[in-house]
């Protein structure tokens, strides 16, 4: 299962590695500004991390739990987390490879796009 | 040709204990995605993750970032960014030192007791 997930994610990044960087290139020229919701689905993170943020339901109807839920998290975490992958800080071969298609711009409207969706995410609660 | 008893006997424990190796790995493959970390044992060892991740808004001071909520968060992704911290392919001081001291088997327990955790947990 894990293999097939890390293929089927792998040939997102090639898939999208030429047409998106088109797409940017394309919404870098017209000044338009960096939709989230828009560019979920056109940098392919909806594969993996679904439409919301919340992942992908498997067929057992379970969420994959490989992927982490990044609806509802802090939106200037996971800036820097997209960041870190595309600098190679934090190393990920398969979110490098999407991360590096991402301008600053485009990060942070998907940073905040992603933090304003609901999930079950939330602070630790301390232990008595 | 013909092949001895022994040849044919060595042949046999052979093939036995290759199936029950199949079998075992099989068997394995097929439990690991249930198999996960005790959150009882887990719940004592986020006691020191509670200092920044237990503070709503908590700000990480070099970058300047909100210290990540990990509460409710994907068991595998926890296993694997703490892992990850452990062997160094995560960059954060702090994370790297608690990660390193913890065993595989904390990690998987903390990430049992995280990935359970509700709001309602006090």
């Amino acid at each position: 299962m894990r293999l097939v997930n890390r293929k089927r994610a792998l040939s997102f990044v090639f898939a999208t590695v030429f047409s998106s960087a088109a797409f940017s290139n394309e919404t870098q020229a017209t000044g338009a500004p960096a939709d989230g919701a828009k560019l979920i689905e056109t940098k392919a993170c909806v594969a993996c991390h679904g439409k919301d943020g919340n992942g992908v339901v498997l067929a057992t109807g379970k969420t994959d739990p490989q992927y982490p839920i990044l609806a509802g998290q802090y939106a200037s975490y996971l800036e820097y987390s997209l960041k870190a992958y595309r600098s190679g800080t934090r190393k990920n071969v398969i979110m490098a490879g999407f991360a590096q298609q991402l301008t600053d711009a485009e990060i942070k409207a998907l940073a905040h796009y992603l933090a304003s969706q609901p999930s079950k995410l939330h602070t630790l609660k301390g232990i008595e | 040709m013909s092949f001895s008893h022994r040849t044919i006997k060595a042949w046999a424990a052979n093939f036995g204990a290759l199936s029950f190796g199949l079998a075992v790995a099989l068997i394995s493959a097929a439990t690991n995605a249930s198999a996960q970390g005790d959150p009882v044992l887990g719940k004592d060892l986020t006691y020191t993750c509670s200092g920044c991740h237990g503070i709503e808004q908590y700000k990480n001071a070099y970058p300047q970032y909100n210290v990540p909520k990990i509460s409710g968060q994907n068991y595998e992704y926890l296993v694997a960014a703490l892992k990850g911290y452990k062997v160094d392919e995560r960059a954060h001081p702090t994370m790297r030192a608690q990660a390193k001291s913890f065993s595989d088997a904390d990690i998987e327990n903390i990430a049992a007791y995280l990935s359970t955790a509700t709001e309602a947990h006090k």
